[in-house]
């Protein structure tokens, strides 16, 4: 199965094979974490987002058109599961005196953030190393648009018109925020060299 | 034609980090630093985003999922 096409797996998958769905997820559970892990920089959440979008794409995998790559589905999933989780994470921000929700002592003190803690945690050493690299660092300060552009196009390869089907986007605005996304680096990596 | 004194766009800067640029277009890096020293700071970061491992999730991630997901047998298994 393993030399398969992505299509023909994907229609083994739709006949119910078992076996068809693992090799789904053996092929993308890579790609597809990685992208999320990237995005979220928090090991346990991309997980976490990544399972839930396996578990929605093979659960509607007799929705899937075959006309689109199985590739850009999967991942324009995951993308849209990430974007979500950072839209949803910037309303919920929290300061360091606690959420702006907050209206009393105790829900400050409830919702103030706790340095440190996670720094200590075997979880975030292993984050620390995957992902403290200058160019991950750099990639972190990316506006999310532009990471999942950069992302898609240098580390998975996709083509500009592959990124702007899989993101819904105009092919111009694919061009310009990954121009952008590259300057951006550009700039960053050098300001740590000087 | 092609006009090797104008300078490169981003596209083809792209495209010669890659070794996909037309040589025409190409020669008009050994004339012009601007375009020379643009083009050197762009293929480093290319080199750096391209040499990104693929990280993988914990142990047992495909028997979460699986637990998860309906799998109907085709019809000619079921007895």
């Amino acid at each position: 199965m393993s030399a398969a096409s992505d299509q023909q797996v994907v229609a083994w998958a739709k006949q119910g094979h078992d076996a068809a769905f693992r090799e789904l997820v053996r092929r993308y559970e890579r790609p597809v974490f990685s992208l999320l892990y990237r995005m979220v920089r928090d090991r346990a959440l991309a997980e976490d987002l990544a399972q839930e979008t396996f578990i929605k794409v093979l659960n509607g995998i007799k929705s899937y058109r075959p006309e689109f790559k199985f590739s850009s589905w999967i991942f324009k999933i995951a993308n849209n599961a990430a974007i979500d989780h950072l839209r949803r994470k910037s309303l919920d921000t929290l300061s360091l005196d606690g959420a702006p929700s907050a209206e009393t002592p105790e829900q400050m003190r409830a919702t103030t953030l706790q340095l440190g803690d996670r720094a200590e945690s075997p979880l975030a050493e292993v984050e620390s190393r995957e992902l403290g690299t200058a160019i991950e660092r750099a990639i972190a300060r990316l506006r999310p648009e532009y990471r999942s552009c950069i992302l898609l196009r240098h580390v998975e390869g996709y083509s500009y018109e592959e990124i702007a089907d899989t993101l819904e986007l105009p092919l111009g605005t694919v061009k310009t925020y990954i121009h952008r996304a590259r300057n951006e680096l550009r700039g960053y990596l050098e300001d740590r060299r000087d | 034609m092609t006009d090797t004194s104008m300078h490169l766009t981003t596209d083809e800067i792209e495209l010669w980090a890659q070794g996909l640029l037309p040589a025409a277009r190409a020669m008009h890096l050994a004339d012009c630093s601007l375009c020379r020293v643009e083009a050197d700071r762009e293929r480093k970061v290319m080199l750096e985003l391209v040499q990104l491992p693929h990280f993988a999730p914990n142990a047992g991630f495909a028997d979460r999922v699986m637990a998860q997901v309906k799998v109907t047998a085709p019809a000619d298994w079921k007895t």
